[in-house]
C-alpha cells in the first residue's frame, strides 16, 4: 500500500505527465470499483430497481478520499519560477480543453511570456498547437506510407525477380538537378536579372520574415526549375540580418552553393536607374506588356497588418519606375487584397517571359480571389452591357450608366 | 448532440448511453456541453460524475470546469465551494477558465467574500481580466461595502483595464441616496473619468447618474433631458457649454503629432515626399493665415450628376462669402483640362482662393490637417471623410482625443442630402460635447441606445444636471 501511494503522490505532483497516463495508473491501482460496476450492470441488466438511492455526491468523496494523505504531505505550495508557472498554466489550459501545444519548449515558453498581451498569449499557444497537430499528422502519414511501401515490397519481392533490360541507371534526380544547375549557370551569365529588395526587415514581425523566406525558397526553386529561369538577384541583404538566418535554416549549407546573386548592395548600384522597375500593387501605374529589357524588383516583404504603401515609398524615394499587375483588367476581382505572394509573383514573371500571355500567367492568382477571366477589354464588356441595357431600358438610362462609368474610372484614377 | 437525461441516472443506465454513443470517447464532453446548454438539474450532472468517479477513480479537469459552468449558472453556491475545494487539493494551480466561473459564481451569492480572495489568488498568477474585477465590484457594492468596491476599481484603472459601463452604473446604482463626501467625490471622478476618456454613457446608465445625483440628501439637485441648441446653450438652465478650443499648449502639442505620426509616420514617402512637403510649407508659410481649407478632390465628388469642378466652384463660391481666406487642396491631375475639371473654370477659381496641387500618388488629406492647424485656432476645414485613418496613426490614446476634440470644432461636414440643389455646409460645433461641470452644474451627453459606436458620432441628447 505504502509503495502505491508513493507512486500517486509522483503522479499527482508531476502534473506535466499527461492525463491519460494517470487514467490508466488509477484504473490499475483501484480496480474494484470498475469490475464491480460493470458486474453489476451485467447482471442486472433492466431488473434494477428505480427505488434504489443514488448517493450523488459520491463522487467529490472519491475525488477528496484519494487524495487525502497527498494533501497532507504536499508541503504549503513552493512559489514556482515564471517559467514553471507558465508551464503549469499552459498544461492547465490544455487539460481544459483549450488549443494549446501538447509540448512546448523553453524558448517557446519564453516567447509565449514576452507577448504583450492576453490575446497575443492565446494566439501564440494556438499557433503552436496548429504546428504540432500539423507535424503529427505527417508523421503518421509517414509512417503509413512506410507501411505502405514494405508490404508493396514484401509482394514483389515473392514474385519473380527477372531483371529488366534498361540502357539507363536510375540516377533520375541527380541528373535532374544537374541539368537545372546548368541552366542556373547559364541564367547567371545570360538570363534577365530579377531583383529581390530585402530591405523590409524592419518593416516586419520575425514571423512574417520567416514566412517571407518560406516564400523566397519557393520561389527561387521554381525558377530553377523552369526552362529560361531569371538571374535572382537577392539585393539588400545584410549577412547578421534576420533573413540570412532564415535562409541558413532552410538552405543549410546549400546556403552558399546557391546559383543566384546575393549582394548587401543596392539594385541601383548595380543596374542602370533607368532599367529599373519596381512592382507594387500600390503604383498607380498598370504593367502592359512584359519587358525583356526591363529589370524587376519585387519587394521581399509579407505585410500581415496593413501597411499600404511602404514600397510604392521606397520606389519613390529612390525615384524609380513603377508598375502594377495588370489584375483589374484581365480578372473580375472578387475579393482579397491585389499583394500577391513572392511565389505566385515568381510564376507569373516566369510565365509572361515565356509566352507573355497575360491570361496563362495570371493562372497562378489564388482562385478565390476572382471570379473569373475577363474574355475581352473591360470597356468593349461595358459597351455591350450598355448596349443591353439601351435595348432593355430605353435611352435614360444609358446616359445615367455613362455618367457612373465615368465616375468609376476617374475613381480608379485617383487611387 | 445528445439530450440529457431529466433524471439522474444510474451507472449501467450511463453505460448503455455511453456505448450508443457513436463516438464514446468524448461522450462526457458532448453530455456536460449539452446539460449546460439546456440548464439540467445539477443532480443529473452529479450522477454522471458519480459514475465517473466510481468506474474510473478521477474526474477529468475539463468535465469538472464544466460542471463548475452548470452551478454557476444555477447559483448552487455550495457546489461551487466544493468543487474549488476539490479542484485545489487535486490540481496544482487553477487555470483562468475556471476563476472566471468561479469568481463569478460566488461573487453573485452570500460567499461573495471568497470572490475577492479567489481574485488575490488570480492577480498571483496573471492579471485578472476586467469581468473578474466587474464581478467583485460589484458584489462589494451589492453589500453595501462602496470602499471597497472603490479600492477596487483603482486598481483596476492601474492595470491599465477598461471598466464596463455595468461597473460604474453599479457605483452609481447602490451609492444613491447617501450622504457622504467622501463617496460623492468619488463619483464625480467617474464622471470626470467619462470626460477625460470622452465616453459617453447609454440611457440606462444616465438614468443611474440621474437617479443618484437627485437622491443626495440636501444636495438640492435636479437633473433634466435635453437637447442642446447650436448656439451651445442649455435650454433648462441657460448655461453655455464649453467650446471644443485646446489650450495653447495641447494646440502646438498636436500640430507636431500630426507632423511627426501622420505626415511623417515611419517613412516621409509614403504619404509624400521630402521635397513636396517642403514646397507646401513655404507655401503655407508665404500665404497665412488661412480662414478655410478645403479638400478640393472630396469636396468634387459632392454630387454625382454634376462635374467635379462644378461641385468645386459651388463650394468655393458659397465659403468665399465672408471675405474668408480660402485654400483648396488638390492634385496635379485636376489641372489636366479633362472632361471632368475644365480649365476655365479652374482659372476663375483660382482667382478667389489659393490652391496647392498636390502629387498625383500623395495623401491631401496630410496637407489639410498640416494647414489648417498651421493657420491657427480660428481655421476649419471642409471634407466629408471622417479621418479615422489618420486618427489611428496617432501613437497615443491622449493624442487622440485631442484630435477627436479639435476635430469636432474645426470640421465643416457637407449634408449629403442629393434632392437639394444647393450645398448644404454644417459648420462645427460651438461647444465641447463631453461631460462638463461648472461645480453647481452638470452637462451629460448621453447616447440613446447602447450600441451607437462610431468614433465620429457624437450624441446630440443630453443630461442638464443643476443644483438649485
Amino acid at each position: 500500500m505504502q509503495s502505491a501511494n508513493m507512486l500517486l503522490k509522483k503522479i499527482v505532483r508531476s502534473s506535466v505527465l499527461p492525463f491519460a497516463a494517470q487514467h490508466g495508473m488509477k484504473k490499475d491501482l483501484l480496480p474494484l470499483s470498475r469490475t464491480l460496476s460493470l458486474s453489476l450492470c451485467l447482471k442486472q441488466d433492466n431488473s434494477c430497481s428505480p427505488s434504489e438511492k443514488l448517493d450523488l455526491d459520491a463522487w467529490k468523496k472519491v475525488m477528496k478520499s484519494g487524495l487525502q494523505e497527498v494533501s497532507e504531505t504536499v508541503p504549503e505550495r513552493k512559489e514556482l519560477s515564471t517559467l514553471a508557472a507558465a508551464r503549469e498554466m499552459v498544461e492547465m489550459w490544455r487539460i481544459a480543453g483549450r488549443s494549446v501545444p501538447e509540448n512546448i519548449s523553453e524558448e517557446q515558453l519564453k516567447t509565449f511570456i514576452e507577448c504583450p498581451s492576453k490575446s497575443a498569449k492565446k494566439k501564440y499557444l494556438r499557433f503552436l498547437h496548429i504546428k504540432e497537430l500539423s507535424k503529427k499528422n505527417d508523421k503518421r502519414k509517414m509512417n503509413e506510407k512506410r507501411e505502405r511501401r514494405l508490404e508493396t515490397q514484401q509482394e514483389r519481392a515473392s514474385e519473380t525477380d527477372e531483371t529488366k533490360s534498361n540502357s539507363f541507371v536510375c540516377l533520375w534526380s541527380k541528373c535532374m538537378d544537374r541539368a537545372y544547375s546548368w541552366r542556373a549557370a547559364q541564367s547567371m551569365i545570360f538570363g534577365q536579372p530579377l531583383v529581390f529588395d530585402m530591405s523590409y526587415e524592419e518593416d516586419m514581425s520575425i514571423r512574417e520574415v520567416a514566412n517571407t523566406v518560406r516564400q523566397l525558397v519557393l520561389s527561387e526553386g521554381c525558377n530553377r526549375r523552369s526552362v529560361d529561369p531569371f538571374h535572382l538577384h537577392f539585393c539588400n541583404l545584410q549577412d547578421d540580418s534576420l533573413y540570412c538566418k532564415e535562409f541558413i535554416k532552410h538552405y543549410r549549407e546549400a546556403w552558399g552553393k546557391l546559383l543566384i546573386t546575393a549582394t548587401d548592395q543596392c539594385y541601383t548600384e548595380i543596374f542602370p536607374k533607368d532599367k529599373l522597375v519596381y512592382l507594387t500593387a500600390d503604383s498607380p501605374k498598370v504593367m502592359k506588356t512584359f519587358d525583356h529589357d526591363k529589370i524587376y524588383i519585387i519587394g521581399s516583404m509579407v505585410d500581415k497588418s496593413i501597411k499600404t504603401g511602404v514600397s510604392l515609398a521606397r520606389a519613390k524615394r529612390l525615384g524609380l519606375e513603377t508598375a502594377a499587375l495588370p489584375l483589374e483588367k484581365y480578372l473580375l476581382w472578387n475579393s482579397g487584397a491585389k499583394n500577391l505572394t513572392l511565389d505566385q509573383m515568381m510564376h507569373i514573371l516566369l510565365t509572361l517571359k515565356d509566352t507573355g500571355d497575360w491570361k496563362k500567367a495570371l493562372e497562378f492568382v489564388p482562385k478565390r480571389k476572382y471570379c473569373g477571366f475577363v474574355n475581352k477589354p473591360v470597356h468593349e464588356l461595358r459597351k455591350t452591357l450598355n448596349l443591353i441595357n439601351t435595348l432593355k431600358l430605353g435611352k435614360k438610362h444609358e446616359e445615367v450608366r455613362k455618367q457612373f462609368a465615368k465616375n468609376y474610372s476617374k475613381k480608379l484614377m485617383q487611387k | 448532440n445528445v439530450q440529457p437525461p431529466e433524471k439522474p441516472l444510474q451507472a449501467e443506465e450511463w453505460n448503455r448511453l455511453r456505448e450508443s454513443f457513436r463516438s464514446p470517447e468524448v461522450f462526457e464532453e458532448v453530455m456536460f456541453n449539452s446539460m449546460v446548454r439546456c440548464n439540467s438539474p445539477i443532480d443529473v450532472a452529479k450522477s454522471l460524475l458519480t459514475h465517473l468517479a466510481k468506474s474510473h477513480g478521477d474526474i477529468a479537469y475539463s468535465l469538472l470546469v464544466k460542471y463548475l459552468a452548470l452551478c454557476v449558472q444555477q447559483g448552487q453556491t455550495s457546489e461551487i465551494r466544493d468543487v474549488y475545494d476539490i479542484m485545489k487539493v487535486r490540481f496544482k494551480i487553477i487555470e483562468s477558465g475556471a476563476y472566471n466561473l468561479l469568481i463569478r459564481g460566488l461573487s453573485n451569492s452570500d460567499q461573495w467574500r471568497m470572490a475577492l480572495t479567489l481574485l488575490e489568488e488570480v492577480k498571483k498568477i496573471m492579471i485578472p481580466s476586467r469581468t473578474n474585477y466587474e464581478s467583485c465590484i460589484k458584489a462589494a457594492s451589492r453589500h453595501q461595502e462602496l470602499n471597497l468596491a472603490f479600492e477596487l476599481y483603482h486598481e483596476m484603472l492601474t492595470k491599465d483595464l477598461v471598466p464596463t459601463f455595468d461597473v460604474l452604473q453599479a457605483l452609481f446604482d447602490f451609492s444613491r441616496g447617501m450622504k457622504d463626501a467622501e463617496l460623492q467625490k468619488e463619483l464625480f471622478g467617474i464622471l470626470l473619468y467619462l470626460r477625460e476618456n470622452q465616453i459617453y454613457p447609454h440611457k440606462t446608465f444616465m438614468w443611474s447618474i440621474k437617479l443618484w445625483f437627485e437622491s443626495i440628501p440636501g444636495g438640492n439637485w435636479r437633473g433634466h433631458l435635453t437637447n442642446i441648441k447650436d448656439s451651445g446653450q442649455c435650454p433648462v438652465c441657460k448655461h453655455q457649454l464649453e467650446d471644443s478650443n485646446l489650450t495653447e499648449e495641447e494646440y502646438s502639442n498636436l500640430r507636431e503629432r500630426i507632423i511627426r505620426d501622420v505626415i511623417h509616420g515611419t517613412d516621409t514617402f509614403r504619404k509624400t515626399s521630402p521635397q513636396e512637403f517642403e514646397a507646401f510649407q513655404t507655401f503655407v508659410e508665404n500665404r497665412l493665415p488661412f480662414d478655410i481649407v478645403i479638400d478640393g478632390l472630396n469636396v468634387s465628388h459632392m454630387k454625382p450628376k454634376k462635374m467635379h469642378c462644378e461641385n468645386l466652384f459651388d463650394a468655393v463660391n458659397h465659403l468665399a462669402k465672408n471675405n474668408a481666406r480660402l485654400l483648396v487642396l488638390g492634385r496635379k491631375h485636376m489641372l489636366s483640362n479633362s472632361s471632368n475639371w475644365k480649365r476655365e473654370v479652374m482659372k476663375e477659381m483660382q482667382n478667389k482662393a489659393d490652391f496647392f496641387f498636390a502629387e498625383n500618388i500623395s495623401e491631401d488629406d496630410a496637407f489639410l490637417l498640416y494647414a489648417t492647424l498651421r493657420s491657427g485656432k480660428h481655421c476649419k476645414f471642409v471634407t466629408r471623410d471622417f479621418l479615422r485613418d489618420h486618427k489611428a496613426c496617432l501613437s497615443d490614446s491622449r493624442t487622440r482625443h485631442l484630435f477627436r476634440k479639435w476635430q469636432r470644432g474645426h470640421q465643416i461636414a457637407i449634408s449629403s442630402s442629393v434632392d437639394r440643389k444647393r450645398l448644404n455646409f454644417l459648420p462645427p460645433f460651438r461647444y465641447d460635447c463631453v461631460v462638463q461641470t461648472t461645480g453647481d452644474t452638470w452637462h451629460i451627453p448621453y447616447k440613446d441606445t447602447f450600441d451607437e459606436k462610431y468614433s465620429y458620432e457624437v450624441p446630440r441628447k443630453w443630461l442638464c444636471i443643476q443644483q438649485k
